[in-house]
């Protein structure tokens, strides 16, 4: 089996990329077999990056944790969601070209770990603790379910633009009914609320047990100073007023303007992704005010540098 | 093999002749009976669609098929017709042409709607009252098996019954999937009770649609429809309340002025608390002012727009003609090669037969005269004189196995003439 530790991210980076060729080929032309082609490309591509994730991130699902590595692994993770929905889509809704709109998000998740990611290595002095391991599976699960219901919205906007500008109907640019894109765009932004705020509740409770064992000395369970702190606590405010919004006021789940909210908290996690990497938010390398009140949040391990080599 | 079809199309004829000339399913078979005793020795198949009346007859020698001007003359007879007038407007095809034409019947490219899905059923439905008629009916076993055939890989290889060409089904079959994920849970409002709202809500229905209210001026004509498709009827003077809680509209009312005005629209839309709505307003003049679909929640499709939709498909399904016919043109070739074969085949046996009895006679004449000869003498005799035939028959049979079936079918007769091989 050791042809599977030589799987780098050039594997399953081209398989998307293929599979983004062929979705985009589905618009000017029709093959009865491409759909086979399409989802055994992408399912080959969800297996090397699994296998990526495993072997090179040294990823491990045990009694204490879910390790990353650092926001490289994070991105990846969050690339490889995307991926597994994309699959269950294809399945769903196969007559859909909504993989147009999927697969950019999911190859640029990637390019951003690639890019950006692995000099940020999440800090191997955290506490692996149960609580570690919600806090960064609910973010990780709630950021790739906002990232999704991005998509469903913005598709959204599209289908009701082509409706209701009569664009022609093409065979070979079908979309989900409006119908489903809502139910799904709701669906997202309700799970996600809810994803986050196990993370944050979380990752309050990360902080009172570090103070606890007085491994933080100021800044109070929830430290306030922190950009990534008051960002999250108004990243996850947005939503929940939006999921109660959307709850209550009956307008607010119909048509459009669901898919400008899903749209919307996509814009808002981004700035907050910007915030907690700029903040060096649980990395090793801590930048100067944010050193002054460490937060107490994930914890991973480093990714080996030949894998990151193998990337570049 | 010796077919020909006689009869009349919107191609051709015009509609009264082709009235005239109709046949209903029940009269079919007296007409088949009529047909096999006045004419027998060949067999016969009638279709008749309200665009066609064709007529198949096929047999397996020439004189067994009628003439077109016997057959004008009998189907005039069966309908009370005079023969004179008629014939004009009738067209006969022989055999290549015959096939090819009922390929295309069959494949619907012969149709007034190229693509539409009817016209198999309608030419299976034929071939069944034929065969139900005809005891012993196996070249109109061939011909329409083949032609059904066809039509089903045509339909598989192209895409010329793809996409909808028809007002209703291009609404309610291609728009409205693209707004509905189903629409088994939505409240759908007619409005009118006239034939393209009928037609439009078998779609509905088709398409799963079962919670539908129908407004009508007339009452009467609402409740006529509401009890035949079990739907509800609703109070044309409580439209607007109507329009609130419903998802879909189909509205065809033959009102001459618009039946929902914008500002009437406006305290709709306050009641719908912006749920999407999709209005099909199939009325001209249209029943739902145009400006009501700058509104942001509001899909508003006019007749124009679908008509628009349907000529495109149309246009889509004549570009798929093509490959249609150069398919109808291949099977066509496949069909008179294998009736070659065949024909050729039961000739090449007798051939050999003939060969053979030949062989065998000279071979007991020439056993008879010679004496003391051991079995293994015997035996090398006769494999001389099977080597021997099979020698001098190889070429002629060669040249009639690959040669094509237009030379092949001369060399056919040749030598059935030359060894004087019956029919």
């Amino acid at each position: 089996m050791d042809w599977l530790q030589n799987i780098s991210i050039t594997c399953f980076a081209a398989s998307y990329a293929v599979v983004f060729i062929l979705e985009i080929s589905r618009v000017f032309f029709d093959v009865s077999f491409r759909k086979y082609v399409r989802v055994g490309f992408a399912a080959a591509g969800l297996f090397a990056h699994s296998v990526f994730l495993i072997l090179q991130g040294k990823l491990v699902l045990g009694s204490t944790g879910l390790w990353l590595g650092s926001w490289f692994g994070w991105c990846l993770a969050a690339a490889w969601i995307l991926a597994l929905a994309y699959i269950w889509i294809s399945i769903r809704q196969p007559k859909s070209v909504i993989g147009l709109f999927l697969i950019p998000l999911l190859l640029g998740l990637i390019g951003v770990g690639v890019g950006f990611g692995h000099e940020n290595q999440f800090n191997p002095m955290r506490a692996k603790s149960v609580w570690n391991m919600i806090h960064g599976s609910a973010l990780l699960l709630g950021t790739a379910i906002v990232a999704l219901g991005f998509v469903f919205g913005v598709v959204y906007v599209v289908q009701s633009r082509r409706l209701k500008h009569k664009a022609p109907h093409s065979k070979n640019f079908r979309l989900p009914s409006l119908e489903w894109l809502q139910k799904s765009s709701e669906f997202s932004l309700i799970i996600s609320t809810v994803l986050l705020a196990i993370g944050l509740v979380s990752g309050i409770a990360i902080n009172w047990i570090n103070q606890s064992d007085g491994a933080v000395s100021s800044g109070g369970v929830i430290a306030w100073s922190n950009p990534v702190i008051w960002s999250s606590g108004i990243l996850f405010s947005w939503l929940l007023l939006v999921s109660v919004f959307n709850f209550c006021y009956q307008p607010a789940r119909q048509g459009r303007k669901v898919a400008y909210l899903v749209i919307a908290s996509f814009l808002f996690l981004v700035l907050e992704l910007a915030i907690v990497w700029w903040a060096g938010h649980a990395t090793t390398y801590l930048k100067p005010s944010v050193a002054e009140h460490p937060a107490s949040h994930s914890v991973f391990v480093e990714w080996p540098s030949e894998s990151r080599r193998s990337i570049i | 093999m010796n077919l020909q079809v006689i009869g009349c199309s919107h191609h051709l004829s015009s509609v009264a002749i082709r009235e005239q000339l109709a046949f209903t399913e029940q009269q079919i078979k007296p007409f088949l009976n009529s047909y096999y005793s006045k004419f027998p020795g060949s067999e016969a198949v009638l279709l008749s669609t309200c665009n066609r009346t064709e007529f198949y007859t096929v047999a397996d020698k020439p004189s067994s098929v009628p003439g077109k001007s016997e057959l004008i003359e009998f189907i005039a007879e069966q309908r009370g017709l005079v023969a004179t007038d008629i014939n004009s407007e009738i067209f006969i095809h022989q055999d290549r042409q015959a096939i090819e034409h009922l390929f295309s019947v069959a494949s619907s490219l012969d149709s007034m709607v190229v693509g539409e899905a009817q016209i198999l059923a309608q030419v299976k439905q034929a071939y069944q009252l034929a065969i139900e008629t005809n005891q012993t009916p196996a070249l109109i076993h061939r011909v329409f098996q083949s032609a059904i055939r066809v039509a089903r890989r045509i339909s598989n290889e192209t895409e010329i019954h793809a996409n909808r060409v028809s007002v209703p089904s291009v609404a309610i079959g291609v728009l409205a999937k693209q707004i509905f994920e189903r629409l088994d849970n939505k409240k759908i409002l007619i409005l009118g009770a006239g034939e393209m709202a009928e037609e439009t809500l078998r779609y509905v229905i088709h398409e799963g649609g079962k919670d539908f209210t129908i407004v009508n001026r007339s009452i009467e004509n609402a409740k006529k429809l509401a009890a035949k498709f079990n739907g509800r009827v609703g109070d044309w003077n409580a439209l607007e309340h109507e329009l609130a809680s419903v998802d879909l509209v189909i509205s065809a009312t033959g009102a001459t002025e618009a039946v929902v005005s914008s500002d009437q629209f406006d305290r709709v839309e306050e009641m719908r608390k912006q749920k999407p709505i999709f209005i099909l307003d199939l009325a001209v003049p249209r029943d739902f002012e145009q400006s009501i679909s700058d509104r942001s929640n509001v899909y508003l499709y006019t007749l124009d727009d679908l008509q628009k939709e349907c000529e495109r498909n149309r246009q889509s399904r004549q570009s798929h003609y093509p490959k249609a016919q150069k398919i109808i043109t291949h099977e066509t070739d496949q069909f008179f090669d294998e009736i070659q074969r065949r024909s050729s085949g039961s000739t090449i046996a007798q051939l050999k037969r003939q060969a053979d009895d030949a062989k065998q006679l000279e071979l007991d004449r020439l056993m008879n005269r010679l004496e003391g000869v051991s079995e293994k003498q015997k035996s090398e005799i006769e494999q001389s004189f099977n080597r021997l035939v099979n020698k001098i028959l190889h070429p002629p049979l060669k040249s009639l196995q690959t040669e094509s079936p237009q030379v092949s079918g001369g060399l056919l007769e040749a030598l059935k003439k030359l060894f004087q091989l019956g029919d």
